[in-house]
């Protein structure tokens, strides 16, 4: 009997994130953050619990506009279950409970009066591992913007999805073949997929729960790339397990410990100068 | 990196109220076909739970009425002139009883016996067997009169159930208007009395409603599961021990795993012309027999019992038979020592739901011969038996009304059984479930 | 004969097993030994009871066969002359003479005058292979024992004896089950050869006429009755449509429901319902369908029929008045509910196969359950789903109590639901069932509609098996 072996794709398990193998990428250009930014998201006092298991301590924390902000920290630290309360994606997660206030501009997320589909139209994410569904590349760009309602007509999807590729680096290497499977795509591609399904619906915050982890070190520069354009435009929150991209790519750095915000600050202050003993012994490799 | 065209500058908060505007009026739509979807779900559980309800509720209504019968104590005046004292089994004692009656109403029978036939039929003919032996066994009774109790027939069984209406017209009933008002009669009488059905569990198949009972087939049920177990089981596991641990893993083997997959999806009725080819006509094994039965049932369970068993042993893990081999027991010492032992309890669990799952089979046992009346209780794995499926069929098809709450009572019967297998198996699992 | 020899049998090898071990342990006294004594007790146990099984499973086997050549070989002229189907009726009413039972049929001249004479015979011959079979069995645990006996010496590794013998009898037992099949194969062919011998394939496969009953007299001119099974097919594909389109949706949906929406505490509940339903036996499916579901549906019918006729759809009216308890219909709709647990539970282990990282991109755009279900998780799940649907059609092709007892017997080539139709396995078991002979045409037939149903129901069941396995690995 012959099964059909379905293959990674290329480089799709190359080192995990922490461990820093890019040698290929330029050394760490420090963004510095703009100042006068406004607040996009503000948390005050964010506490999440699974079950009896309390994950998430008393966060609080201010999450500038058009800015890349990095939740960075040892694993089991926090710092994706404080990513997944700013679009109620813990509602997803049977016993799953929040405590404290989330405002994006303003206005409570958890509010009864907020629908999570709607909250989630404005805040899009990427996950760990590209998702893309089992669907062509244009159906997956297509996606948001079919089930929220967002096109009239044919013409004007093909122009979203056009755009949203385009933004998201991805039209010219896929132009000719809209219509082939996304998971047909390298991981690398299939993850830039995703951002421009994410963008299609034209978020104000883009979520990204360890974006480049699966990936090989050239695919990850062309997404810290990417990044770094879409700050243009959105609100950008990312989580990271590699210092060196936090440093790379984004302005504002919050660090996370045992389930608690521990420091945050401007990146280049974070990365050179640390208020906070742990910050210092982290970032410097002692623990992690 | 550089794509062309980056489209300019951010939304302005026109657009993005707009947008907002759009998300909000769709999202009505969207939810209204959520709650739609979601309900479709809950109406297809709802379907399957209410028609598993509207079953056994059904069963229960037509079978209950099985539970209990009627018995009709008449007093009989033992005529000399009519009983040979030496042989009385030759007394027609139901005519006898009939005529008797009918005098007691000071009814008299016409030439062509027309009243006492439609007496006759009241009662079951068990009368006469009842009768019999009192006589050989106290032939001093003879001159006496004697109350005899006997069965009603299945009809007027029915009628005190009441399963014959007398508002149905007269033609359309089985008894007439004259023999309901017997029936009534006697009931006033104190001659009919309510008790359990005794005989559905003790007697074996018969041509009379009232004399039929389970037992018979529960016994051959038995037999055939005894049979079934003795085969099934040692071969099932042993197999599945083989392919789990000592088989090499190649194209061969894969080939067996392929074959036993489609061999538990082969429809039964294959393995009643299976048995029907190899056991009866070749092997001139004796047709409806337990022994054949449970040939062609261990045949139909054995790939159940080894898909069961190798799951099972796949959830022990490795490090237990490392840490045996490293003992330096053998690899046939580990197996038997540590690892079989602890996928007992998996074995056992998948070994009884697949007999519950026999026990229930029908299509091949008719094939090889379980279709036919079988009075009596089987006493030997070559008799010729009945089985608790084979008989709900028998008395499906059986055109007496009287047999429809029986057939109803033997489901019952079987899903019994059943659930206490079931049950057993739940029972095995949470005792001795073991999470590695 | 041999179920006397069985127990003598198992108390030889068990003999031999104390005798074994107690010559075992003498010999090993101060000696360290390479294997156990309770080891030797083992190995000689199995050379005492295998060889003598071999020769008894032999001789079950391949007994009936040699009998079969030594009854033919001294046969009378007259009975020699005869054609098979008559030559193998009269031989097994010749045993059952010599067993002293009855004779099945009432044989002409000359026959009648060489039955009892050939009864003997026959009977004869069977005392002598049985005893035959019995003494070469006993014969062979002899010489086991023998063989295990003249070989117990401390440095002999019965250890490694008995186990090579284990994995030996394992691999016999996971031989049984491949034999299992090739019995199947076997014996659908055999008679199925002999029947297509009879009936030319292509008429049995696109003859529109069936009508086995004409054949039981098989040696009457012209009355070989008809076999074309086209009609019973097409009862079989109405029947099974009808099923799988009440147990699809239903099947999908409660899956849908129970992996996508439900609670813990409602899945724990409604879970075992499902399995509930199951694990009732086909047959009870057939009496609620004969008893309940049948005259429900005609009631209903024949009460819509009485509305509409005298109206403008009289002709309808006066149909559906005349609408029969065994319709396919309630045989469809009754299958099609046993179908829906088998349905539910493999299409919920497809669904729970797809990756949760789907459903989180999903959601993640602003997605609703239902928007991810049909969107994204039915679309992964296709081919699965696809499969289990073919494993249920296939069940739904194989299912015989149901319709026996619910569709009728009927031949007829139509796709009307309200049609008393039949299916292949409602005619096998019509034509196992009733009294005839097994080597008519008739019973032979079966085997022919056994092929077919068996050919078809393993064809879906590969492709389905396939389609589902790799869909798994897929998402490993």
């Amino acid at each position: 009997m012959k099964f059909k072996i379905f293959h990674a794709p290329d480089g799709a398990n190359s080192g995990s994130g922490d461990t820093d193998t890019r040698v290929l990428t330029p050394p760490p250009v420090l963004h510095s953050a703009d100042p006068d930014a406004p607040t996009k998201i503000t948390a005050r006092e964010v506490s999440v619990f699974y079950g009896d298991k309390q994950a998430l301590h008393d966060v609080s924390l201010d999450i500038p506009d058009k800015t890349v902000t990095a939740l960075i920290g040892p694993s089991g630290c926090g710092k994706s279950t404080f990513l997944r309360t700013m679009n109620r994606m813990n509602d997803t997660i049977p016993g799953a409970r929040v405590v404290g206030r989330i405002e994006m501009d303003g206005e409570d997320v958890n509010a009864k009066s907020v629908d999570p589909v709607l909250l989630r139209a404005r805040v899009g994410m990427v996950f760990q591992k590209p998702n893309p569904f089992p669907k062509t590349i244009y159906e997956n760009v297509a996606y948001g913007p079919r089930i929220h309602g967002l096109a009239d007509g044919k013409p004007e999807l093909d122009g979203i999805v056009e755009d949203s590729l385009k933004r998201a680096g991805l039209w010219e290497e896929v132009a000719d073949r809209l219509h082939s499977p996304g998971t047909g795509l390298s991981g690398g591609q299939q993850q830039r997929l995703v951002i421009a399904r994410a963008i299609a619906v034209e978020p104000e915050v883009i979520l990204m729960d360890e974006p480049c982890s699966a990936l090989d070190p050239i695919a990850t520069a062309r997404i810290e790339e990417l990044i770094d354009e879409l700050r243009e435009r959105y609100c950008i929150v990312i989580v990271t397990h590699s210092m060196a991209q936090a440093a790379r790519v984004s302005q504002r750095t919050a660090f996370f410990h045992l389930g608690r915000l521990i420091e945050t600050g401007d990146t280049e202050d974070i990365f050179t100068n640390p208020r906070e003993r742990r910050t210092l012994d982290y970032i410097t490799g002692r623990f992690g | 990196m550089t794509d062309a065209a980056i489209p300019p500058g951010k939304p302005t908060p026109a657009a993005g109220a707009e947008r907002t505007d759009r998300l909000r009026a769709g999202l009505k739509r969207r939810y209204a076909r959520e709650g739609r979807f979601k309900l479709y779900g809950l109406l297809a559980i709802g379907v399957a739970v209410g028609f598993l309800l509207l079953l056994l509720g059904r069963i229960f209504d037509q079978g209950h009425t099985a539970f209990y019968a009627h018995t009709l104590t008449v007093p009989v005046y033992m005529d000399p002139a009519r009983i040979d004292q030496a042989y009385p089994q030759g007394t027609n004692f139901e005519q006898l009883v009939a005529e008797q009656q009918l005098a007691r109403l000071g009814i008299a029978d016409d030439e062509q016996g027309t009243q006492s036939t439609a007496m006759r039929g009241l009662f079951s003919s068990e009368l006469k067997f009842v009768a019999a032996d009192l006589i050989r066994d106290r032939p001093a009774l003879i001159g006496e009169t004697v109350p005899i109790p006997a069965p009603l027939s299945d009809d007027a069984d029915l009628y005190f159930k009441g399963e014959i209406s007398r508002d149905t017209p007269a033609d359309q009933r089985r008894l007439s208007d004259q023999q309901l008002a017997w029936l009534d009669g006697m009931k006033a009488d104190g001659m009919v009395t309510s008790h359990f059905n005794s005989a559905l569990f003790t007697k074996g198949d018969s041509t009379e409603p009232e004399l039929a009972g389970v037992l018979g087939a529960v016994v051959g049920s038995a037999l055939m599961l005894l049979v079934t177990a003795l085969i099934a089981l040692p071969l099932g596991v042993g197999a599945a021990l083989y392919l789990e641990e000592f088989a090499p893993k190649g194209r061969i083997t894969n080939l067996i795993e392929v074959n036993i997959n489609n061999l538990a999806a082969v429809p039964s009725i294959i393995y009643g012309l299976l048995g029907l080819a190899l056991f009866i006509n070749w092997m001139h094994l004796p047709r409806a027999s337990p022994l054949v039965g449970g040939l062609v049932l261990a045949l139909m369970a054995l790939p159940t019992i080894i898909i069961a068993t190798r799951s099972s042993l796949k959830a022990v893990p490795p490090s237990i038979r490392e840490a045996a081999l490293a003992m330096g027991a053998s690899k046939t010492q580990t197996l038997f020592h540590h690892t079989l032992p602890l996928a007992m309890p998996g074995v056992m669990t998948g070994a009884i739901i697949s007999m519950a799952h026999a026990l229930g089979e029908t299509a091949p046992l008719l094939l090889i011969g379980m279709v036919s009346f079988v009075p009596g209780i089987p006493a030997g794995l070559s008799e010729p038996t009945g089985a608790l499926p084979s008989l709900i069929y028998i008395w499906e098809n059986a055109s007496e009304r009287a047999f429809h709450e029986r057939t109803a009572a033997a489901i019952m019967v079987l899903l019994a059984f059943m659930i206490v297998m079931n049950a057993a198996a739940v029972l095995l699992r949470r005792r001795f479930e073991r999470r590695w | 004969m041999t179920w006397f020899f069985l127990p003598i049998l198992i108390v030889a090898s068990i003999a031999a097993w104390f005798g074994a071990r107690g010559l075992a342990e003498r010999r090993q006294r101060g000696i360290h030994a390479h294997s156990r004594p309770a080891q030797f007790g083992a190995w000689a146990l199995i050379w005492t009871a295998v060889p003598a099984l071999v020769v008894l499973i032999a001789a079950a086997v391949f007994g009936p066969a040699i009998e079969g050549s030594l009854i033919m070989g001294g046969a009378p002229e007259a009975v020699s002359e005869l054609d098979p189907l008559r030559r193998g009726a009269f031989f097994g009413d010749a045993r059952a003479i010599g067993a002293g039972q009855p004779a099945t049929q009432i044989w002409p001249a000359p026959y009648a005058e060489l039955l009892p004479a050939e009864g003997a015979r026959v009977a004869g011959i069977g005392r002598m292979l049985d005893l035959g079979t019995v003494v070469l069995a006993a014969l062979a645990a002899l010489l086991g024992a023998l063989f295990v006996f003249s070989r117990i010496r401390p440095d002999m590794r019965a250890r490694n004896r008995v186990e090579g013998w284990v994995v030996a009898l394992l691999f016999v037992s996971s031989a049984v089950a491949v034999l299992t099949t090739v019995g199947i194969i076997a014996s659908l062919v055999f008679d199925s050869l002999r029947f297509f011998a009879s009936v030319p394939i292509f008429e049995f496969l696109f003859g529109t006429q069936w009508s086995p009953q004409t054949a039981i007299r098989a040696d009457q001119v012209g009355s070989t009755g008809a076999f074309g099974a086209l009609p019973l097919f097409a009862g079989t594909f109405l029947i099974m449509l009808i099923a799988m389109v009440v147990a699809a949706p239903v099947g999908l949906f409660a899956a849908i429901y129970l992996s996508e929406y439900a609670g813990p505490a409602f899945r724990a509940t409604v879970k075992p319902v499902l399995e509930v339903l199951a694990g009732v036996p086909t047959v009870v499916y057939g009496f609620f369908a004969a008893l309940t579901v049948g005259p429900a549906f005609r009631e209903f019918f024949n009460g819509l029929g009485a509305l509409l006729v005298g109206g403008p759809l009289d002709g309808i009216g006066q149909y559906l008045m005349l609408v029969q308890n065994q319709m396919a219909l309630v045989a469809g709709a009754v299958m099609g509910i046993m179908l829906i647990p088998f349905v539910s539970s493999l299409s919920d282990d497809i669904i729970n196969a797809v990756p949760q990282s789907l459903r989180d991109g999903s959601y993640a755009m602003g997605a609703t359950k239902s928007e991810t279900v049909k969107r994204v998780l039915l679309p992964a799940a296709l081919p699965g789903v696809a499969g289990a649907m073919l494993l249920a059609m296939s069940r739904a092709i194989g299912e015989t109590m149901i319709v026996t007892m619910a569709a009728g017997l009927a031949a007829r080539l139509t796709l009307n639901p309200l049609d008393t139709v039949t299916t292949v396995t409602v005619q096998i078991v019509t034509l196992l069932t009733g009294d005839q002979e097994f080597n008519s045409p008739k019973t032979l037939a079966a085997f022919g509609l056994g092929l077919t149903l068996f050919l078809v129901t393993l064809a879906l069941n590969i492709i389905a098996q396939r389609i589902v396995h790799t869909y798994r690995q897929q998402y490993d």
